[in-house]
């Protein structure tokens, strides 16, 4: 089976490395995208400090927006464990990403054992018409909205009756929100990136925190991207930043915006981008100026790219330490069916001694 | 490979040793003068004091409290100063990476993250495993847990609560057991907002006092080398000396461990109620003799207050500079980050004056540890101008001019006369430590020992002198030299391995079953998930 491309051209691994290797030390400005587990993501990071390079996910924008959550504000969060035994009151804000509709799911199937009241109940904030995870048994989340206000608008509107000052439109089925919330133990507010702005997670915190005064509350972060969220934590230790850092200087620089990397490569800044993710890899618009190598699970060489070698997936074809939104922190995953298909990490690490006399650190 | 280190000045309490003299390293370990022997290499090392590596037992270094300060900090670690890249992250502010070399260069070889959640015992090794050069090691956070608390609440025997307690050393390994606020992050899930060591956890119906001495009793039944090291109760809060005073009471015979005493050491005296209960404390610390304590002594300078202890964090937000503040309520215990800057001004030299009453009041330097629980106190690379004040009666003098007078007049620090010795020093951050931690490998230079090594040339400064290392060996190797990180290397995590009952395994694969609905193995991991060759290194359990 082929598993390594220059060009159109099947190659041995050895080769496509080396080549890889040498774009990426000719380059002036690289950039790494990656969707990849925590080892991957070590050696990726390893690998943008040799080289010089912006390293963010691949699909950055929505964990920017959790990242920055972080960074600017802070927050109150609370386990999913304890989410699960404790919250009475359970409250979707916004449109969250599929992955964690499962989650949402299971909330609605269960009673709060640690709760005196041992049940749930379900509100959602958003537009009219926003979608929302399915619940067990026909069961209907209350819907609290401003007609077709955005999230953020929603969210003051919802604090500012909370409040009890007053607002421009009320938030519909506000009583009933009201009413829960006297008698709730610990309401829990699942918060993600997927679709919220930055303002309207501010904007919920703000309310978390108002109630906090007198009586408990906290907020579920469900990232958009598990994997993602993976890396801004394996980042974080690294380098002490989160995603979208660069090492243009030598030294690591947390820049949201400008390390950006669809931005940078958007932008025509970037003159190589290295994408690593075993998901099936989306054609690339071609660039003139930007070489491109793929790291992907794929049996064909990917359109467009310089270099492409193939990958396993993570806890598929190799064993895996990735994030688990399931327990709120990294998990250890035994192959499901594992392959020959070598790990991103191992990749990354092959290049990296192509392109670098020594070893990397990790 | 045979090593000689020539004519240093040995400072060695536990062997005796303490004078020039030679010291020889085969390999890993530290040998007896070979008969005739010629050293492969020969470090010369007159003019210089050679001690074994230093141990710091309280250090947040890593997991994911944090971990989460690094992601609400962006600004506190921009990187330095720029050095030459050829070191691998040698330029990133506050990693994993900088950690072990900032570490390594003091003479530090062993640290313990004193503070890991169960549940992410993965998150914390993966991170340790990413610190080199030095030895790590963990303590296991209980007594917030539901499991625990039910099991105190049901009358179990003690028998399944110490199989319990063997399992999460044994599953999440650690080295010890760390008790945070008993019961305190419990109550905070149902709005409690301030907890005593007499207050009950409402639901469970189980007092602070009942669950540190079950875990207390469990702990030294279990043979675990490390007594529980207990974060008391109303930290940070005037007349919290008394809380201190009454935790040091319950040890009562057996072995316990006050972590940060400086954070307790605080009256209600003065026009501001608040004041220095320090001497008070340092005599019942001298009185009794089961007790140790750690310091936690407050530097001033912008740091973040990293704590399991949520119910105190959360009450510290107002505090927060920059005001921002991450508040998490966890499976058991959870946590807070919050952003603190310790002023010269009243409260600030008042922590500080009392920090160091206690490190110079308590006679022992077997039983008093040197921290600054960092990064609560003040970051770990303020060690250096700590060693000095705690060494040199002029340094503090110094000091004092610029702080609060009013906070001085307070504290009885101006009273005090006493300097640490080299040989005090030694105990308190080395022998002690490994002592405490049943490291017998290590904290000494006897034949058989570990060759964890420190020399320091000697210097008027003693903070220049201590916080640059002349060299550093780890295992043998040779990691520091003249203040800089000469080689890297990957050390492990010291670990307990106590037996696990079968019985204990199935019951808690029945609990999370029913009450999470998952498995077990979703907070299991293999060896091998470290990425790593040898992540664990393991530590025998008391007969
Ligand atoms: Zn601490």
């Amino acid at each position: 089976m082929a598993v390594a491309w220059i060009g159109n051209r099947e190659v041995l691994i050895e080769h496509a490395a080396a080549h890889a290797a040498s774009l990426l030390s000719s380059s002036r400005c690289p950039v790494l995208s990656f969707d990849t587990d925590i080892d991957g993501t070590r050696a990726a990071i390893a690998l943008a400090e040799r080289a010089g390079a912006a390293y963010d996910h691949a699909d950055g924008a929505a964990l920017a927006r959790e990242t920055a959550l972080f960074t600017d504000k802070g927050a109150m969060t609370v386990a999913p464990g304890e989410t699960r035994r404790r919250a009475d009151v359970v409250v979707i804000v916004g449109e969250l990403p599929r992955i964690q509709h499962g989650l949402v799911g299971e909330l609605a199937g269960t009673v709060p054992d640690l709760s005196t009241g041992n049940q749930r109940a379900f509100f959602v904030v958003g537009p009219d018409g926003m979608s929302v995870p399915p619940l067990n048994d026909g069961r209907k989340a209350t819907r609290l909205s401003c007609g077709q206000a955005s999230l953020a608008a929603t969210l003051a509107a919802l604090r500012a009756q909370y409040k009890g000052q007053r607002t421009s439109q009320p938030v519909s089925n506000f009583n009933d929100f009201a009413k829960a919330l006297a008698a709730a133990h610990f309401p829990v507010f699942l918060f993600s990136g997927h679709a919220a702005e930055g303002l309207a997670l501010e904007m919920l915190q703000g309310l978390i925190a108002d109630l906090n005064r007198k009586s408990r509350a906290s907020g579920l972060h469900l990232p958009a991207n598990e994997n993602g969220w993976g890396s801004t934590l394996a980042s974080a230790w690294m380098t002490g930043f989160p995603l979208r850092t660069g090492f243009a200087r030598g030294f690591p620089e947390f820049d949201p915006w400008r390390c950006d990397v669809a931005r940078m490569i958007a932008a025509g800044e970037a003159d190589l981008h290295l994408r690593i993710s075993a998901a099936t890899a989306q054609p690339q618009k071609k660039r003139a100026r930007m070489a491109l190598i793929v790291l992907t699970k794929t049996e064909k060489p990917v359109a467009g790219a310089a270099v492409t070698i193939a990958i396993g997936e993570a806890g598929l074809d190799h064993d895996a330490v990735v994030y688990s939104s399931r327990t709120g922190s990294l998990r250890s995953i035994d192959a499901q069916a594992a392959s020959q298909l070598p790990s991103a990490a191992t990749i990354i690490r092959l290049i990296a001694t192509h392109a670098f006399a020594e070893a990397l650190p990790c | 490979m045979l090593t000689k280190i020539a004519g240093g000045d040995i400072i060695d309490p536990v062997n005796g040793r303490l004078g020039k003299g030679d010291l020889w390293i085969k390999d890993d370990k530290i040998v007896p003068a070979p008969a005739g022997g010629a050293a492969d290499r020969t470090i010369e090392a007159s003019g210089c004091i050679v001690m074994a590596g230093a141990i710091d037992i309280h250090s947040h270094i890593g997991g994911g409290n944090v971990n989460t300060a690094r992601l609400l900090l962006p600004e506190q670690h921009a990187a330095h100063q720029v050095r030459p890249a050829t070191t691998p992250l040698s330029n990133a502010g506050w990693s994993t990476f900088q950690t072990g070399c900032l570490y390594a260069k003091m003479g530090f070889t062993t640290v313990v993250e004193p503070a890991m959640s169960p549940g992410a015992a993965l998150h914390t090794h993966l991170e340790l495993a990413d610190i080199p050069i030095i030895d790590k090691a963990t303590l296991a956070i209980l007594g917030n847990d539901d499991f625990l608390l039910s099991m105190i609440r049901d009358d179990a025997p003690r028998t399944m609560i110490e199989d319990y307690v063997a399992w999460t050393v044994a599953s999440t390994r650690a080295l010890g057991v760390k008790v945070i606020n008993a019961g305190a992050a419990a109550a905070f899930k149902e709005n409690v907002r301030t907890f005593s060591l007499d207050d009950v956890v409402p639901s469970y119906g189980v007092s602070s006092r009942k669950i540190v001495k079950t875990l207390q009793a469990a702990v030294d039944s279990l043979g675990l080398p490390h007594p529980l090291h207990v974060h008391c109760n109303n930290l940070g809060s005037p007349g919290s000396a008394d809380t201190a005073a009454a935790t040091i009471a319950a040890a009562d015979g057996l072995p316990l461990h006050l972590a940060h005493l400086q954070f307790y050491g605080y009256g209600t005296e003065g026009k501001r109620g608040f004041s220095s209960a320090a001497a008070r404390l340092a005599e019942l610390v001298n009185a009794t003799p089961e007790v140790t304590i750690d310091i936690g002594q407050v530097m001033f300078g912008q740091t973040v207050t990293v704590s399991s202890d949520v119910m105190r964090q959360f009450s510290a937000r107002g505090s927060a500079h920059p005001k921002k503040t991450v508040i998490h309520d966890g499976d058991g215990n959870g946590g807070g980050i919050v952003p603190y800057s310790y002023g010269k001004d009243f409260y600030g030299t008042m922590q500080w004056a009392i920090g160091l009453e206690l490190f110079l009041l308590i006679d022992d330097p077997w039983r008093v540890f040197f921290t600054t629980d960092h990064p609560n106190g003040a970051p770990f690379t303020a060690y250096p101008a700590l060693f000095e004040l705690l060494m040199s009666r002029e340094a503090r003098t110094e000091m004092t001019a610029g702080l609060s007078r009013s906070a001085l007049a307070l504290s009885t620090l101006a009273a005090i006369d006493r300097e640490y010795t080299f040989e005090e020093i030694a105990i308190m951050t080395r022998a002690a430590p490994a002592k405490l931690l049943g490291l017998t490998d290590r904290g000494h230079l006897g034949a058989g020992a570990t060759a964890d090594i420190a020399i320091y040339r000697r210097d008027r400064s003693i903070a220049k002198m201590l916080g640059r290392a002349a060299y550093v060996f780890k295992d043998g190797d040779l990691v520091v030299q003249d203040g800089e990180i000469v080689h890297y290397r990957w050390g492990k995590a010291l670990r307990l391995k106590p037996p696990v009952d079968k019985a204990m395994v199935r019951r808690l694969e029945e609990y999370h079953q029913q009450r999470y609905g998952l498995s077990l193995d979703w907070f299991n991991f293999p060896d091998s998930a470290i990425a790593r060759e040898q992540p664990f290194g393991e530590v025998p359990c008391r007969t």
